[in-house]
C-alpha cells in the first residue's frame, strides 16, 4: 500500500467506526454510506465526512460533543463554532463541548485556511446539529404522537403540547446519530438564532491570561527530552563532515543525529539542545549550492526567468472611447509570518506508531504528508493531535517542525521529544509570502467610466503545503540520505486563487483581462502568508484606481463609485468615508511642508466572494526623512451574518494593522544562500508607538450567509495607506513596504 | 544550584547558574506564563518582574536572579483573584493568539505599579518594546487604561 494515495477520510471514517461503537452503548447500527447519492445541498465539508456521529454526538449521559477539523489559530474558531452548535442545538452555550482535532477522532477538513473556517467548516458543523436536533425531536413526536412542528426545546430539554417533557439524554438513548447527515436539514434562521450573532467571549482566553497550560509550548509529557536542529549555512548547502563525537560530548547531550545534511541533537534540557545544535551547525562542514536568483534582484527574476502564463479572467463589452490610458507596475517584497512564538511540535514513537502534537493548519494532511517520510503499514499509525501554537498567519513552519521532531524521536523510541524552533531558525527556513510584481493597464471615458483593464501578477507559489500528491512538503525532508523531492508548486484556479486572488477586479471595468506568470521554482521557499496574492493584487488595483483618478482629475472615492456595480461595495466604502468625514477632491501635489499629510481609501471583497471591507487613512509624512506615519484608520466592513461580532472587529482591526506593519515595515533580505533578515532588529514589524488610532464598523446583515472574514481588511488597508501617501506627497510609490528611502525618492524625484 | 523566590516560594534548581531564566521557569517549574519568543530580548513575551521590575527572562542568567523576587503571570494573579489586568484583558478580549499576553500583562502591570494612571501615550511609550504579531494592541491599550480607571 501506497499511504501517501490514501484518502485521508476513508481512514477517518473507519476509525469513527471504532469511536463510535464505543460511544453508542447497547446499539448496534447498520448503516451504508450514501454512495455518490449527496444531493448537491449537502455542505462541503459534510460530503467529505458524510456520517452525522462525526460531527455530533449526544449521549446517554447527556453529554453533548462536537467535532470539527477546523483548528484554533489564534482567530477565535473554537469560540465560533462551539456558538453555531449550541444555537442549531438549543443548548446553552456552555452545555457543548467541542473537541479539537485529533487525527483518531475527528472529521477530515483538511486545512483551516483561506478564511473558510466559519463559512465551511460552521456551515457544515451547524446543518449537522440541526439534524441531530430534528432527530431527536422525532423521537419525541413520535413518543407523545405529536407533530415535531409542535415541540419546543429549552436548553435540551424537549417540550411537548401537552406538557410532556424528555431531555436530550433520554431521547439520545432511543436513537443512533451513527448515519449519514440528512441533506434535508433545515438550519434555523437568522431570526430564531440566539447564541449565533451574539459576542461570546472566547473560550481559551482565560487560560491565556492566567498562564493555564494552553499552547503547544507547554506541553511536558513525562520524561520528555529537548531537540534542536542544525541548519546549514544556506537552503542549497550540502554536508560534507561533522564531527558528531564532539557534540554527543556536550552537557545534557542525549543523541546527535545525522541523515544526509539533516542534522539535529536530542538533549535533556532545552538550552543544552539549543546549544549543542548551533555548535554543530557552526563546527560541520558544508558545500555551498548556486546563488539565489542567479545573483540577480528579484523583481528583474520574477520579470525574465521561465514562468507559466495563464489568462485566467476575460471579458469584452461595449465601452465608450477611453480619453485617457495609464500603465503601471507595483512590486512587493517578500514577507513573514514573523510569529512571535516560533514553530514547536513534539513526536513520539510507540513501536510502529507515531504521535505527534502538533499546531499545524491541516492535521490530516499533515499525517498523510509524515507518512510519505515514514512509510507506515496504515496512515492511521501516525496520529496527529492539535495543540495552539502562536498566531501563524498562514503557512509557517509548524508542519516542518513536526518532521523535525518526529525525525529525532525515533532515535529514542518511547520517549516524547519537543522541538521549539528558534525565531531566527523560523525566519530563515519557514516559507515566506512571494515576492510580486504587478502590471495594470486601464483606460477611463471622458465621463469617468473604466474602459479597459488589464491585470499581470508574477508570481512565485503561495501555496506549498502538505496535500496529497507525489513529492514531500515537509523541508528536512529534502535534506535526507534519501531525500524526498518537494512537490511541484502549482497554482490555485479561481474562484480562490492563489498567485491571481483579488486580481480580478471588484469594478465595473469593460473589457478585462487578468493573466498570471506563475514561476514554479522558487530559489527561496514561498507559501501561504494570510491573503495570499489578494493583499497585492487588490493593493495594486487599489493604488492604480487612485491613479487613474489622478489623471483623470477625479474625487478618488467618486471614481470608485462611477465604476462599482455591487450595492455591497458602495455601502463600505460609504459607511467608511462616512466616518472618516472624507472631503472630495482631487489627487494633486501639495506644497512643500514640515510635514506632509494626506488621506487615502482602499476597498476590496476578500476573493471576490467574502466579506467587503474598505479603509480609509491619515497619514502624515516627513518630508526630510521620508519616514510614513499611519495617524488614523477608519474600516466599515460587511462580513453577512457575523457569528461573534467581537471577534470579527479584533479580526479586521488585527488584519488592519497588521496590514499598516506589511505596508510599511516589512521586507525579506537575503545573501547569495539564505535569508538574512531574521530577527525583530532586521525584520522589524509595528510597534505600540506606530499603531494608528483605528475607528470600525460592522455593517450588519444577519439574514445573509457568513462571510470569510480573516483575511478581508488587509487588502483595503495596505491600499489606504498607499493612497494616503499618494495624496500626502503627490507621488505614486509603487513599491511595499514603503520604506522611508522609498518615500523619499519619490519626494526628490 | 540556585536558591530563588518564585511567585513567593522558595525554589532550588540544579542548574548551570548562565542559564536564562526562561528555562528554568518553563522546564524546571513547568511554568506557562513566561513564554520563549526571539530569545534576544527583542519581542517582550517572556517578560517576568524581578523585584516588582519588568524583566526580560530571556536575558536573565539565573545567577542574577538569586535573592531576588520573580513573579511570572501565574503569581499575579488567579482565576480566584486575578490582578485587575487579567480582568481587564478579558473584559477587552484583548488578545488572538494569546502568545504575547503574558508578556503584555506583566510589562503592563509593572507600568501601573509605578504609574497607576497613565495616559495613553505613557501607555504606548511603556509597552512599545512588547511585540503583538496579531494586530491586538489597540485592545491591549484598552485593557490596561481599563484596569488604570478601576473600572476593571
Amino acid at each position: 500500500m501506497k499511504p501517501a494515495t490514501v484518502p485521508s477520510r476513508q481512514i477517518s471514517r473507519r476509525s469513527f467506526g471504532r469511536g463510535a461503537a464505543a460511544t453508542l452503548a447497547g446499539l448496534t447500527i447498520s448503516f451504508r454510506l450514501a454512495e455518490a447519492q449527496s444531493p448537491p445541498a449537502l455542505p462541503p465539508m459534510i460530503k467529505a465526512n458524510p456520517r452525522l456521529d462525526a460531527w455530533v454526538r449526544i449521549t446517554p449521559d447527556g453529554a453533548i460533543r462536537v467535532f470539527t477539523g477546523r483548528v484554533e489559530i489564534g482567530q477565535g474558531t473554537l469560540t465560533a463554532l462551539r456558538q453555531i452548535a449550541a444555537d442549531e442545538l438549543d443548548v446553552a452555550f456552555d452545555r457543548v463541548t467541542l473537541l479539537t482535532v485529533d487525527t483518531s477522532r475527528s472529521p477530515d477538513e483538511g486545512q483551516t485556511a483561506g478564511s473558510l473556517a466559519i463559512k465551511l467548516g460552521g456551515s457544515a458543523l451547524g446543518h449537522a446539529c440541526a439534524d441531530a436536533r430534528a432527530t431527536l425531536l422525532k423521537v419525541a413526536a413520535d413518543a407523545w404522537s405529536a407533530d415535531a412542528a409542535a415541540l419546543k426545546v429549552e436548553n435540551g430539554v424537549i417540550r411537548g403540547p401537552a406538557g410532556q417533557s424528555m431531555s436530550y439524554a433520554e431521547a439520545a438513548a432511543k436513537v443512533s446519530l451513527a448515519r449519514p447527515v440528512d441533506a434535508a436539514a433545515k438550519r434555523k434562521p437568522a431570526a430564531a438564532q440566539t447564541v449565533i450573532g451574539t459576542s461570546v467571549p472566547r473560550v481559551d482566553l482565560p487560560a491565556k491570561v492566567f498562564g493555564q497550560q494552553v499552547f503547544i509550548h507547554d506541553l511536558r509529557p513525562a520524561g520528555m527530552l529537548f531537540g534542536a536542529i542544525a541548519r546549514p549555512p544556506a537552503y542549497a548547502a550540502q554536508l560534507m563532515d561533522a564531527d558528531l563525537a564532539a557534540i554527543r560530548a556536550m552537557p545534557g547531550v542525549v543523541e546527535v543525529v545525522r541523515d544526509g545534511s539533516f542534522l539535529g541533537v536530542i538533549a535533556r534540557r532545552e538550552e543544552q539542545a539549543r546549544a549543542a545544535a548551533a555548535q554543530l551547525a557552526r563546527t560541520a562542514k558544508w558545500a555551498n549550492g548556486p546563488s539565489l536568483f542567479g545573483g540577480n534582484a528579484v523583481f528583474d527574476y520574477l520579470k525574465t526567468a521561465p514562468s507559466e502564463t495563464k489568462l485566467i479572467h476575460a471579458s469584452k463589452g461595449d465601452a465608450p472611447p477611453a480619453s485617457l490610458n495609464h500603465k503601471a507596475q507595483y512590486r512587493r517584497h517578500f514577507q513573514a509570518h514573523a510569529s512571535i512564538g516560533a514553530s514547536c511540535a513534539l513526536a513520539q514513537w510507540d513501536g510502529p506508531k507515531l504521535t505527534v502534537w502538533s499546531h499545524t493548519q491541516g492535521p490530516f494532511p499533515l499525517r498523510g504528508e509524515l507518512a510519505k517520510v515514514f512509510k507506515p503499514a496504515d496512515v492511521a499509525d501516525i496520529r496527529v493531535i492539535h495543540a495552539q501554537g502562536s498566531g501563524c498567519y498562514g503557512h509557517n513552519g509548524a508542519d516542518d517542525v513536526a518532521l523535525d521532531a518526529a525525525l529525532l524521536a525515533q532515535k529514542v523510541p518511547g520517549k516524547p521529544v519537543r522541538v521549539h524552533w528558534a525565531h531566527e531558525e523560523e525566519m530563515a527556513w519557514e516559507p515566506w509570502g512571494s515576492a510580486m510584481v504587478v502590471e495594470l493597464a486601464g483606460g477611463v471615458s471622458a465621463e469617468g467610466k473604466l474602459t479597459s483593464w488589464t491585470h499581470d501578477v508574477y508570481s512565485f507559489p503561495h501555496s506549498t503545503r502538505p496535500e496529497a500528491g507525489e513529492g514531500c512538503n515537509l523541508r528536512s525532508a529534502w535534506y535526507l540520505a534519501s531525500p524526498l523531492a518537494p512537490q511541484k508548486p502549482k497554482d490555485i484556479p479561481l474562484p480562490n486563487g492563489a498567485a491571481g486572488r483579488n486580481a480580478v477586479p471588484i469594478y465595473a471595468a469593460a473589457n478585462q483581462a487578468i493573466s498570471t506568470h506563475f514561476l514554479a521554482d522558487m530559489p527561496i521557499r514561498t507559501s501561504a502568508l494570510r491573503t495570499l496574492g489578494g493583499y497585492f493584487n487588490a493593493l495594486s488595483a487599489e493604488m492604480f484606481m487612485d491613479d487613474l483618478a489622478a489623471k483623470a482629475g477625479k474625487d478618488p472615492v467618486a471614481f470608485r463609485l462611477a465604476n462599482i456595480a455591487d450595492e455591497r461595495l458602495v455601502a463600505v466604502l460609504n459607511k467608511a468615508v462616512g466616518l472618516a468625514g472624507w472631503t472630495p477632491r482631487k489627487v494633486e501635489r501639495r506644497a512643500a511642508q514640515k510635514e506632509l499629510t494626506g488621506t487615502g481609501v482602499g476597498l476590496s471583497r476578500y476573493k471576490n466572494q467574502d466579506c467587503y471591507v474598505a479603509v480609509v487613512a491619515e497619514v502624515a509624512v516627513d518630508p526630510r526623512s521620508g519616514r510614513v506615519r499611519v495617524q488614523r484608520l477608519w474600516s466599515a466592513a460587511d462580513v453577512g451574518r457575523a457569528v461573534n461580532p467581537d471577534g470579527v472587529l479584533n479580526q479586521i482591526e488585527g488584519g488592519m494593522v497588521q496590514a499598516a506593519s506589511w505596508t510599511l515595515m516589512e521586507a525579506g533580505r537575503w545573501d547569495a544562500g539564505i535569508m538574512t533578515a531574521v530577527d525583530y532588529n532586521d525584520y522589524p514589524i509595528i510597534d505600540f508607538l506606530g499603531l494608528p488610532a483605528i475607528t470600525s464598523a460592522l455593517i450588519e446583515r444577519p439574514q445573509l450567509p457568513s462571510l470569510g472574514v480573516g483575511e478581508g481588511s488587509q487588502a483595503p488597508t495596505g491600499a489606504a495607506i498607499a493612497n494616503a501617501v499618494f495624496d500626502a506627497i503627490g507621488k505614486r510609490v509603487g513599491e511595499v513596504p514603503l520604506l522611508p528611502e522609498r518615500v523619499l525618492a519619490a519626494i526628490k524625484a | 544550584m540556585p536558591n530563588l523566590t518564585i511567585n513567593g516560594k522558595p525554589v532550588s534548581i540544579d542548574v548551570d547558574p548562565q542559564t536564562p531564566l526562561i528555562y528554568v521557569l518553563r522546564n524546571d517549574l513547568a511554568l506557562n506564563g513566561p513564554k520563549l519568543g526571539c530569545a534576544r530580548g527583542q519581542c517582550g513575551a517572556c517578560t517576568v518582574h524581578v523585584d516588582g521590575k519588568a524583566a526580560r527572562s530571556c536575558q536573565v542568567p539565573v545567577s542574577s536572579a538569586v535573592g531576588k523576587q520573580v513573579v511570572t503571570l501565574e503569581g499575579l494573579g488567579t482565576p480566584a483573584r486575578p490582578h485587575p489586568l487579567q480582568t481587564a484583558f478579558l473584559a477587552e478580549q484583548a488578545a488572538q493568539c494569546g502568545y504575547c499576553t503574558s508578556g503584555m500583562i506583566m510589562q503592563g502591570a509593572a507600568l501601573l505599579a509605578e504609574k497607576p494612571n497613565p495616559t495613553e501615550s505613557e501607555v504606548r511609550a511603556q509597552m512599545n518594546a512588547n511585540l503583538c504579531r496579531c494586530g491586538t494592541h489597540p485592545r491591549i491599550v484598552r485593557a490596561i487604561l481599563r484596569a488604570a480607571s478601576g473600572k476593571a
